[in-house]
C-alpha cells in the first residue's frame, strides 16, 4: 500500500509541473515591427493560386458535417501559406451560436477560438487560420452570412484567406466534394461600398458567378496516413477455403465499394424542390425589388412636377415684374428612398443556378447508369 | 471491419466481482471512426524529437450493450522519464470543455497511445483516465503505427483491470476486447477520396472531380474485375489452372440469380413466353425513367440559362 500512495503522490506532484514550468520558446514570439513585417514576409507577396486539403481536414470536415446536421456547420482552419499554395493542415468546428444572446456569445466565441489555437500550439500543431469551412447541400452555399463573414476574413487575414465549402450531398452520393472561394476584388469593392444598386453592378460588372472565384483544390495525404491506408485497404491473408459464400465479406477493413453505381434517384425530388423554393423566393425578391422601383418612381415624378411648378410660376412672376421665389431644396420636401440592394436577388439566383447544376449532374450520370443497367438487363 | 490482423488471444470478459462497481456494463467492444484515427496519427507526425510516444483523450459515446464508439480524439501533452510519467491535467480539462462545446454528446471514453508496448507508465496513465471518466471503465487504444520495421500497423483496444491482493495502480492487467472501423456510409466517399490520393503520384490529387469521372472510375473497375473472373473460369475451363472450389461457389452465389433466368428461359417454353413479357414490361418501365431523366436534365439546363439571362438582364435594364 506504502508503494502505492507513493507512487500516486510521484505522480500527483508531477502532474502540474509542465504548465509551470516557464516556457523558454515564449520569448520568440515577439511580434515583428510593422515597419519590418513587409519585410520578412516573404510569403505574403506570392498571389495564392491553389488550396491543399490535409486528409485529416477532409474526414474532420465530413464529420462534422455529418454530425451536426441541419443546423449550419462551420469552423475554422488552420495552416500555412507556401510558395502560392494554402496548406491546410488542421481545423476545428466552432460552436453555433444562437442569434439570442448576441454579444455575450459572441465574446464567447472569441474565447473559445483563442484558446483552442493555444492549445493546438502546445502541441505543435499549426495554429493560424487561413480560412473557414462551411457545409452544404446541393451545391448550394450562397448566402448573406456566407459573404460577411468571408468579407471580414479577407480584411484581417493574409492572403485574405479562403473559405471551403463541402456538398454533403454529393459526398453521400459518392463523390466527397470540397471546393475553395474567395470574393472576387470587384464585389468585395461594391461591398466596401456597401452600395448594390443597378448601376453599382453594372459598374463592377457583377453577376452572380463573379460574386466568388474558385481556386483549385489538391487533397493531400502524409506519408504515415497513406501507409496505414494502405494496410487498412490491403485484403488480409485469403482465408476462402472452406468459407460458406454467404459469409463472403472480404477482410480487409476498407473494402472497395460501390456505391457510386447505386441507381437511386431519391435526391432528385429533393432537388427539385428546393429549385421550386429558390425561384419563388426570388420572385418575391422581385416582386419587392419592382414595389421600390414604382415608389421612387413615383417620388422622382412628384419632385420633377413640383420643381416644374416652380419654375413656371418663377418665370410668370418675373414677367409679371415680381421677384422670383427660392428654389426650395427639393430633397427634404421628397423623401426620395436610396435605390434598393439586389445584393439578396443576385445571391438566390446564384442558388437557383447551384441547384440546377446540381439537378443537372445528377440526371446525367443517372442516364449514364440507365443505359449501363439496360444492356445488363438485355442479355 | 477489423482494424488489427487476427491474435490468437482469446477475448476475455473482465467481470471483478467486488473490485469494481461500474454501472452498466464493462466495455465489450470498441469501434473507432476514421477521424480519430487519423488525428492520432498527425499527433504522432508532430511529435517533439524527445517523444518516443504519444498520447491522448479519446471521446465518444458508451452504448448499453458495452460497446464504445469512439468518435474523436485530441492530443495532451505528457512526458515520460525514466522516474515518472506526468500528464498535463489543466491542457486535458480545457481540450475536453473546448470540445464539449460542440459536441456535448461525446464524453472521455479512454485514451490512446502510439506504439505496442504497454509498461508501468501505461498503468499508471490508464488509473489517471479511469478516476476521469469514473465511474465509467475507460478503454485504452494502442495504435501501432507501422514504422518499425517488422511490424504491422493496426490498432488494438484494450481494458485494465486491477490485478494482486491489494489493488495498486502501477500493476494493471491489459486485457484485449475487440476493435472495428466504423463510420456511417455517408462518409464513405470521404475514405474514397482518400485511399485514392494515398495512392497517386505526390500523395495528392486535383479536386474537384464530377460525378461522371467518379462514376467512369467505378465503371471501370467493375469492368476490370468482371474481366479478371472471366479470364480465370476461362483458364480454369481450358484446364490451365485447377479450379478452386470455393470460389467457385462465390460466383454461383453471385451470379447464379441472373443466369437462373436464362436457363429456364431455354429449358422451358412458356417459361421463355413469360420472360419475354417481363422484358417487355422492364423495357417500357426503362424508357419510361428514361424520359423523365431526360426531362429532369432539360429542366435543369432551361433553369440555368434563366437564371443567367436573368442576372444579365439586370445590369442591362437601367441603363
Amino acid at each position: 500500500m506504502a508503494a502505492a500512495t507513493s507512487m500516486a503522490a510521484a505522480l500527483a506532484a508531477s502532474l502540474p509541473a509542465p504548465s509551470s514550468a516557464p516556457a523558454p520558446a515564449a520569448p520568440t514570439y515577439e511580434a515583428i515591427p510593422a515597419s519590418m513585417s513587409k519585410v520578412i514576409d516573404l510569403e505574403g507577396e506570392i498571389p495564392l493560386n491553389s488550396v491543399q486539403l490535409d486528409g485529416l481536414v477532409v474526414s474532420k470536415i465530413i464529420k462534422h458535417s455529418r454530425d451536426a446536421q441541419g443546423s449550419t456547420t462551420h469552423g475554422l482552419v488552420l495552416g500555412i501559406d507556401l510558395d502560392g499554395t494554402l496548406e491546410v493542415s488542421n481545423s476545428f468546428p466552432m460552436p453555433n451560436h444562437s442569434p439570442d444572446d448576441d454579444d455575450k456569445s459572441a465574446k464567447g466565441i472569441t474565447r473559445y477560438q483563442a484558446s483552442m489555437l493555444r492549445s493546438l500550439k502546445d502541441v505543435q500543431a499549426d495554429d493560424s487560420i487561413v480560412g473557414f469551412y462551411q457545409a452544404m447541400t446541393l451545391g448550394s452555399f450562397f448566402n448573406q452570412t456566407l459573404i460577411e463573414t468571408q468579407a471580414i476574413h479577407q480584411e484581417k487575414l493574409r492572403h485574405g484567406g479562403v473559405v471551403i465549402v463541402h456538398d454533403m450531398s454529393q459526398t453521400a452520393r459518392g463523390n466527397a466534394s470540397f471546393r475553395a472561394f474567395r470574393l472576387t476584388r470587384a464585389f468585395l469593392d461594391a461591398l466596401k461600398r456597401n452600395n448594390f444598386s443597378a448601376t453599382s453592378l453594372i459598374d463592377h460588372r457583377l453577376t452572380f458567378s463573379s460574386i466568388l472565384e474558385e481556386l483549385p483544390v489538391k487533397i493531400r495525404t502524409n506519408a504515415l496516413l497513406s501507409s496505414f491506408l494502405g494496410t487498412l485497404t490491403e485484403p488480409s491473408a485469403p482465408s476462402v477455403a472452406g468459407g460458406h459464400p454467404s459469409a463472403a465479406s472480404s477482410s480487409a477493413a476498407l473494402p472497395p465499394s460501390f456505391s457510386t453505381l447505386n441507381l437511386g434517384t431519391a435526391s432528385v425530388a429533393r432537388n427539385l424542390e428546393h429549385i421550386i423554393e429558390a425561384v419563388d423566393a426570388y420572385k418575391t425578391e422581385e416582386g419587392n425589388l419592382a414595389y421600390l422601383h414604382r415608389q421612387i418612381a413615383r417620388e422622382k415624378q412628384k419632385a420633377d412636377a413640383y420643381v416644374n411648378k416652380r419654375k413656371e410660376e418663377n418665370a410668370a412672376r418675373v414677367a409679371q415684374g415680381l421677384a422670383p421665389l427660392p428654389e426650395e431644396n427639393v430633397n427634404r420636401l421628397f423623401k426620395i428612398p436610396p435605390e434598393p440592394s439586389r445584393l439578396e436577388s443576385m445571391l438566390l439566383l446564384g442558388r437557383i443556378d447551384a441547384y440546377s447544376k446540381a439537378l443537372a449532374e445528377t440526371s446525367s450520370t443517372g442516364l449514364v447508369k440507365m443505359y449501363a443497367a439496360k444492356t445488363n438487363s438485355g442479355v | 471491419m477489423p482494424l488489427a490482423a487476427e491474435s490468437s488471444a482469446v477475448y476475455i470478459q473482465n467481470t471483478a466481482p467486488g473490485f469494481i462497481s461500474t454501472p452498466g456494463r464493462a466495455p465489450t467492444s470498441v469501434t473507432v471512426h476514421p477521424v480519430a484515427l487519423f488525428s492520432i496519427l498527425d499527433h504522432y507526425l508532430r511529435r517533439t524529437e524527445s517523444q518516443e510516444r504519444v498520447i491522448g483523450t479519446l471521446l465518444g459515446k458508451r452504448s448499453d450493450n458495452g460497446e464504445v464508439e469512439v468518435r474523436s480524439s485530441f492530443a495532451v501533452l505528457h512526458s515520460e522519464t525514466e522516474e515518472q510519467v506526468a500528464v498535463d491535467m489543466d491542457y486535458l480539462k480545457t481540450m475536453y470543455d473546448l470540445h464539449h462545446k460542440v459536441n456535448p454528446k461525446e464524453v472521455i471514453v479512454g485514451w490512446y497511445s502510439t506504439g505496442s508496448n504497454l509498461n508501468t507508465y501505461s498503468a499508471l496513465i490508464h488509473n489517471f483516465y479511469s478516476q476521469e471518466a469514473a465511474p465509467h471503465q475507460v478503454v485504452h487504444l494502442a495504435v501501432n503505427t507501422g514504422i518499425v520495421e517488422g511490424e504491422k500497423a493496426g490498432v488494438k483496444a484494450y481494458v485494465g483491470s486491477p490485478v494482486g491482493v491489494y489493488p495498486k495502480p502501477e500493476n494493471c492487467v491489459f486485457a484485449p476486447i475487440p476493435c472495428e472501423l466504423r463510420f456511417h456510409d455517408a462518409e464513405r466517399s470521404g475514405l474514397d477520396l482518400l485511399t485514392t490520393t494515398s495512392v497517386a503520384l505526390n500523395s495528392t490529387t486535383p479536386h474537384p472531380v464530377t460525378d461522371l469521372e467518379v462514376l467512369e472510375q467505378s465503371l471501370k473497375s467493375v469492368a476490370e474485375m468482371l474481366d479478371r473472373v472471366l479470364s480465370y473460369v476461362q483458364s480454369v475451363l481450358a484446364g490451365e489452372v485447377k479450379g478452386d472450389a470455393a470460389v467457385g461457389r462465390y460466383l454461383m452465389d453471385r451470379l447464379g440469380a441472373s443466369t437462373e433466368d436464362l436457363e429456364k428461359g431455354g429449358f422451358n417454353s412458356s417459361l421463355q413466353v413469360r420472360n419475354h413479357e417481363a422484358r417487355m414490361i422492364s423495357s417500357v418501365a426503362h424508357l419510361y425513367s428514361l424520359q423523365d431523366t431526360l426531362m429532369v436534365s432539360y429542366l435543369a439546363s432551361l433553369v440555368r440559362s434563366q437564371a443567367e439571362v436573368s442576372a444579365r438582364l439586370a445590369l442591362v435594364t437601367s441603363t
